[in-house]
């Protein structure tokens, strides 16, 4: 024993013994994976046969893959990374991570390994019976100290550059939302367009499958916010902590009761966008889902008539006022609960 | 190995007391839960004291083994050093207890939210509405705040003319001097109860209530731990006295009352810091009553 | 001499001949005032504990392994509950909650400092016990009742008659802990980490002073081992972040029970001031899972490439500057509470700069191996395990550092990747390797390598499965701490819960393994890993008598840690 090739004999019987144990108690739990996922199918069904609603607005359907997670089925690598980004910053997030970031943590891995298995081949007690004494080597030393401190200093960079872009302060003419979490559901109010509220909930799935969208990510009422067009994203919360989170978007900020949250979101294109509550918040922390419909601004327009707001401008007088009292009325909702 | 015992380290019998403290103290956890939530009737409060009971019957044993061991020559200058770095750390430990406290205070004094206490003592957040910028202060709107410069200037003077009592019996000691040691205890221990009892007599009398709001949550809190280590060293400090009387301490083996002196000082000190930031500069502008 | 336990006669000084003497059954288990008895109650107590957590993380696996809820109504059945919707759903909450919280507070916590660090503290620094013998004890018992308090708390109401437990997540936030879940669940999660607190800083005091006045003759700090250094420098990590921990949820407390409105914004309360002091606390806690850990691979890796530990003051010193670093990082957790932007970056840096002292060990511990003889016994293959794992892990924490890419990936599964790669490779793979490398000294027994391989092999496989995946489902966007997830995440999710399925069958193995030797292991004499094994413990017996160094070990000149002063032995 000891030799290698014992070794080498002791990590097959390892291997054996444990898939021994593990593939049939697998098999037991499971039926294995579902061929096709019945969602994907349905929705191709259905994708045309969208409700249509009284008026212009109908709810947009999704495009599979994009403001979605990606099932390994229909492309094992999308599955396995980030969501595609429809944010600037999202984008850029997005590059630093593939090009700085994975490289960077990829290669210092794989640099650990290698270093781990060339002492493992080259000093072990039979290629070197006799140990050295070595025990400083200030060089060295000094070598794994600063050649670190440099690679965090070569991420650093974009990662300050990064921070700065996603504090930039929304535009004048950005549109106000304030989306307010609630065990479980969200609203959304548009102080900048009169007395709209949306409030928002999750489909069933069968709802959600029946209109061609991902289960537990579908909602009855979306956020709908205007395509190309600086957001304003305000959020806050009426009883415990919930946190607004799209993932294709680069964005999630903590919805806190007795606190107001803002931050931007540039010009997105046109599209829906799921996200899900990100802070535990109770029981049903799984079922509250986001979705976001960016519309062209003409129909954004006409889906702010719907709802019976006014676009800023169109009635000079009144908007700061209202867009307060409807403030104030989420704000007595929360003191009540 | 298995030989004459070579060295001056203290090594202990078996001992129960940390078994029945322990219990004793889930136990009274427990029961304090059931009352709160009033659970279980009259079981509550019942499994509440018995916990207690047991928890005030651990310490009474346990310290009386530490004098006893001491008294019995066990406590040899390296145990004694171990005393010392014992009571440092857990002294350390208890500032950085005190700090938490004191983080919540800053947080809200700093950061103060848009709140109105009314003289009911009911309290309306404006957060989100008109006027909140008018109203967002520390202390809220509508408290009136203790003068610190009445009772709280004396009680900061009491506290400080008992850290010099205890340093008065100290020396006494170091000299030799067992009367002036029970003196200087007696003095500082009736500073002790004195300063208790305004405390107790301010908090009856205090212009807010206890809770609702965060000036009050952060005044009760930090002065209330504040307090209850004043009693606890106050306490310690009468054990001490007790043993002066029973003739235990010498001018160079008196560890037990040095602890108590230490943690006298670790009280006084968190009270100077209590006087200036949560009485004089925490009540800054707001109307005293 | 006064005594307190009369009746139990082992006064050494009457007894000369008597270090091995050992009390009766009951004196020794429940009043025990041994370093190495209470060092294996603490073992047993941690043992008990990972299986009850590991239990429940199953539970989780086996919910999680396809959507939609399958399994918690049977578990509400189980504690007493009636099954429905919403108490479904809790349950998961509770389900997260009791597990983070036994593995972190019940399992890791107890198994290193408690369990290692009172067995083989005063050994290797030639002390014939602990600093306060009594004072340990109940550290123990209070580790004991925090953990039934925690246990309590799952048969009572939590945000409701039908929803029993606390569904608060170990971060235990609130307003989710105050008005979120009124019940007494809460409560009583509450207290039992007051308890287990109180008894980490006691532990956390004793250890100190033992290993700054306990040292034998010649043993200087300098020389000290490493795992020394490494309980030194977690207990002062405990002592300074536990007390900020209890003065938090004392506040909580009286936030849920005595109108108190810390965290209430109705009274003006912010609930992100819990979070502040919550990570105060909870960051450096990390580290105080895994220093000990350090300290055992640097003693391991030393001991099996049969050299000293290369650079060993830089060694140490990186463990000192990875706990004051770790004090000025917390708000890392806290990416996404709205934090202006200027703190973010000081955060983001603080953050990163962890990782040049955590890579100054990792380069060392080769460097250690490099010229060496390696063996690869079983303690040798955890290590190396642990190397590779916790590199791992700690890059993924490198990316979390950037607040700017963690907008996207708190609260995913990513994160829980993370912590895992850290906490349940790291934590726990050092856990297993100081085991294997302790378990015949504690025990007087050897233990099977065979098995122990397997045991390794299993378990290395299982665990990648059940964690690499989840760095695909966090960045696919799935959020922690959810029982039901979108069709797109099923995939992943599957493939992690088959890897349970081996991970536990090497847990079986492990079990085996140690039945077999507490029955048939040979005796492995004083030393059995070699001459590279050098520090004070391996000149003892196996197990060690009782009472071990009634007469103070001097270090000598050819110790590892030993300069060439030759320090006289201290009179008695
Ligand atoms: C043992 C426990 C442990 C350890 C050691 C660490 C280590 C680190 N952790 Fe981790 N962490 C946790 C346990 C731990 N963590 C837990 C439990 C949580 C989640 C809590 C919760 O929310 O429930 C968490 C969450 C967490 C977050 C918050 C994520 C979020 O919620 O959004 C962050 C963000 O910064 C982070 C970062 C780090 C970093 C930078 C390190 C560093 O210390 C890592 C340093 C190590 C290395 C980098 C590898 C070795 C180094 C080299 C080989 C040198 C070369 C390397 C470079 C130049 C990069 N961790
Ligand atoms: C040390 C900490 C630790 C350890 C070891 C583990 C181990 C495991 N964890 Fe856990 N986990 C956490 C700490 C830990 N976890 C925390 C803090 C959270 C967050 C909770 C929250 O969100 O609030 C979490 C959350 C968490 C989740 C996410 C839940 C959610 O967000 O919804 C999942 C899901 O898969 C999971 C799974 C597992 C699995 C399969 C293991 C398996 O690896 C388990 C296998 C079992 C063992 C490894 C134990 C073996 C050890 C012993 C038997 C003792 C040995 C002792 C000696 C040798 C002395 N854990
Ligand atoms: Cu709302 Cu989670
Ligand atoms: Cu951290």
């Amino acid at each position: 024993m000891g030799q290698a090739f014992a070794r080498l004999k002791l990590v097959w019987l390892a291997v054996v013994a444990m898939f021994a144990v593990a593939v049939p108690g697998a098999l037991v739990a499971q039926d294995g994976i579902a061929p096709e996922s019945p969602v994907g199918e349905v929705a191709e069904e259905v994708t045309q046969a969208v409700p249509e609603q009284e008026g212009a607005y109908s709810p947009m359907a999704p495009t599979d893959g994009v403001g979605m997670p990606t099932a390994p089925q229909d492309d094992m690598l999308a599955s396995m990374t980030f969501q595609e980004q429809y944010s600037e910053t999202g984008q850029y997030a997005l590059w630093m991570h593939d090009y700085i970031l994975l490289p960077v943590i990829t290669l210092i891995s794989l640099f650990v390994l290698g270093l781990l298995i060339y002492v493992i081949v080259r000093y072990n007690k039979r290629a070197n019976p006799v140990p050295s004494k070595t025990t400083h080597n200030t060089m060295i030393e000094v070598v794994w100290t600063i050649i670190p401190a440099l690679i965090l200093v070569v991420i650093a960079v974009p990662s300050i550059t990064l921070l700065a872009a996603q504090y930039e302060t929304p535009p004048e003419d950005a549109v106000t939302i304030k989306a307010t979490g609630y065990q479980w559901y969200w609203t959304y109010t548009y102080p900048d367009h009169g007395e709209i509220e949306i409030v928002s909930n999750m489909l069933s799935n069968d709802d959600a499958i029946a209109n061609g969208e991902p289960a537990l990510l579908a909602v009855d009422n979306r956020m709908v916010v205007p395509a190309d067009t600086p957001l304003r994203i305000q959020t806050t919360a009426a009883d415990v902590i919930h946190a607004f989170s799209v993932p294709s978007l680069w964005f999630k900020q903590d919805a806190i009761p007795g606190r107001l949250n803002e931050k931007m979101i540039e010009g997105i294109p046109e599209g829906v966008y799921y996200g899900q509550c990100s802070e535990l918040c109770g029981a049903k922390h799984g079922y509250m889902p986001i979705a976001v419909e960016a519309l062209p601004p003409e129909k954004f327009a006409a889906w702010v008539a719907e709802q019976g707001g006014e676009m800023p401008g169109a009635a000079e007088a009144a908007p700061a006022a209202e867009g307060e009292e409807v403030e104030a009325e989420a704000t007595e909702v929360a003191l009540a609960e | 190995m298995g030989g004459k015992v070579n060295h001056d380290y203290h090594i202990l019998e078996p001992d129960i007391w940390p078994l029945v403290g322990s219990l004793s103290a889930v136990t009274f956890t427990t029961g304090l839960v059931f009352n709160m939530h009033e659970m279980f009737g009259t079981a509550g409060p019942i499994i509440m004291y018995l916990g207690l009971a047991g928890l005030i019957a651990t310490f009474f044993m346990w310290f009386k083994n530490i004098v006893n061991e001491a008294e019995g020559g066990d406590h040899t200058p390296v145990v004694q050093l171990h005393m010392r770095y014992g009571m440092i750390l857990f002294i350390a430990s208890e500032v950085m207890f005190f700090v938490g406290w004191f983080w919540a205070f800053f947080d809200f004094a700093l950061f103060p939210e848009p709140i109105v206490v009314s003289d009911d003592g009911t309290v309306t957040s404006l957060f989100q509405q008109e006027g909140a910028a008018a109203v967002t202060q520390f202390p809220a709107k509508g408290i009136e705040v203790i003068n610190p410069f009445a009772l709280p200037l004396l009680n900061t003077l009491i506290l400080l003319c008992s850290g010099t009592t205890v340093t008065w019996a100290h020396h006494a000691l170091i000299h030799g001097d067992r009367e002036g040691l029970k003196q200087g205890l007696w003095a500082t221990i009736a500073l002790g109860v004195v300063f208790s009892a305004i405390q107790a007599y301010e908090y009856a009398v205090a212009p807010f209530a206890f809770g609702t709001n965060t000036y009050s949550s952060a005044f009760y809190m930090a002065t209330g731990f504040h307090g209850f280590h004043v009693l606890i060293g106050t306490i310690f400090l009468a054990v001490c006295l007790y043993r002066a009387y029973l003739g235990h301490f010498t001018p160079r083996q008196h560890f037990g009352f040095e602890a108590a002196a230490w943690y006298w000082h670790f009280v006084d000190v968190v009270w100077l810091f209590l006087f200036i930031a949560v009485y004089i500069w925490g009540g800054w502008g707001a109307p005293v009553h | 001499m006064a005594t307190t336990a009369e009746g139990f006669d082992i006064h050494t000084e009457d007894h000369a001949h008597e270090a091995d003497h050992k009390p009766g059954f009951f004196a020794r288990w429940f009043m025990s005032t041994n370093h190495k008895d209470i060092g294996t109650l603490y073992l047993i107590f941690a043992i008990f504990a990972g299986i009850i957590g590991g239990a429940m993380s199953g539970v989780m696996r086996l919910e999680l392994a396809e959507p939609g809820i399958q399994h918690l109504g049977a578990a509400v059945e189980f504690f007493g509950g009636n099954a429905s919707e919403s108490a479904n759903l809790h349950m998961w909450n509770v389900f997260i909650t009791a597990h983070g919280l036994i593995m972190v507070f019940f399992m890791v916590m107890p198994a290193m400092i408690g369990g290692f660090g009172n067995w083989f503290v005063p050994l290797m620094i030639g002390a014939p016990d602990m600093a306060f013998p009594r004072m340990n004890n109940v550290s123990f018992w209070l580790t004991v009742a925090g953990f039934i308090s925690l246990c309590f708390s799952l048969f009572v109401p939590g945000t409701g008659p039908d929803a029993l437990g606390a569904g608060v997540g170990w971060t235990v936030y609130a307003p989710l802990s105050t008005t979120g879940n009124v019940g007494p669940a809460v409560d009583f999660a509450i207290f039992s980490l007051h308890l287990a607190g109180a008894g980490s800083i006691l532990g956390a005091t004793n250890f100190i002073t033992t290993i700054f006045n306990m040292r034998a003759p010649g043993m200087t700090l300098h020389k000290m081992p490493l795992f020394v250094w490494s309980v030194l420098v977690t207990a002062f990590l405990l002592l300074l972040a536990l007390p900020v921990l209890a003065a938090a949820i004392t506040m909580l407390l009286t936030d849920r029970n005595f109108g108190t409105t810390f965290f209430d914004p109705a009274g003006g309360g912010d609930p992100v001031l819990y979070q502040h002091l919550f990570w105060f606390f909870g960051h450096p806690e990390v580290y105080i899972m895994i220093l000990p850990g350090f300290g055992m691979i640097s003693q391991i890796v030393a001991t099996f490439s049969r050299k000293p530990v290369f650079g060993y003051l830089g060694m140490a010193y990186a463990m000192v500057a990875i706990g004051v670093v770790g004090f000025i990082v917390w708000a890392h957790h806290m990416y996404t509470v709205g934090l202006d932007v200027n703190t973010k970056m000081y955060f983001t840096a603080a953050t990163m700069v962890i990782a040049v002292p955590t890579g100054v060990k990792i380069f060392s511990w080769i460097a250690t191996m490099w010229g060496g003889s390696m063996e690869f016994k079983s303690p040798m293959v955890w290590a190396l395990g642990f190397i590779f794992l916790f590199t791992v892990g700690g890059v993924t924490g490198v990316i979390l550092a950037n607040g700017g890419i963690d907008d996207n990936l708190h609260d995913t599964y990513y994160v829980v990747a993370h912590f895992h790669y850290v906490l349940s490779m790291g934590a726990v793979f050092s856990l297993f390797a100081g085991f294997y490398y302790w378990f015949p000294k504690m025990s007087g027994k050897m233990h099977s390598e065979l098995l122990s391989h397997i045991h390794f092999w299993g378990f290395f496989i299982g665990v990648n499965i059940v964690f690499f995946p989840q760095h695909f489902l966090g960045m696919n966007g799935m959020p922690r701490r959810i029982p039901d997830y979108p069709e797109a995440f099923a995939y992943w999710n599957e493939i992690s819960s088959y890897g349970y399925v081996v991970m536990a069958a090497s847990m079986l193995v492990f079990f085996v393994n140690i039945g077999w030797s507490l029955v048939a292991g040979k005796a492995p004499g004083k030393n059995p890993w070699g001459e590279g094994a050098t520090t004070l413990e391996w000149t003892l017996t196996s197990p060690p008598p009782y009472h071990q160094f009634e007469t103070l070990p001097v270090i000598e000149d050819h110790h590892d840690y030993h300069d060439h002063s030759q320090p006289e032995a201290k009179p008695a």
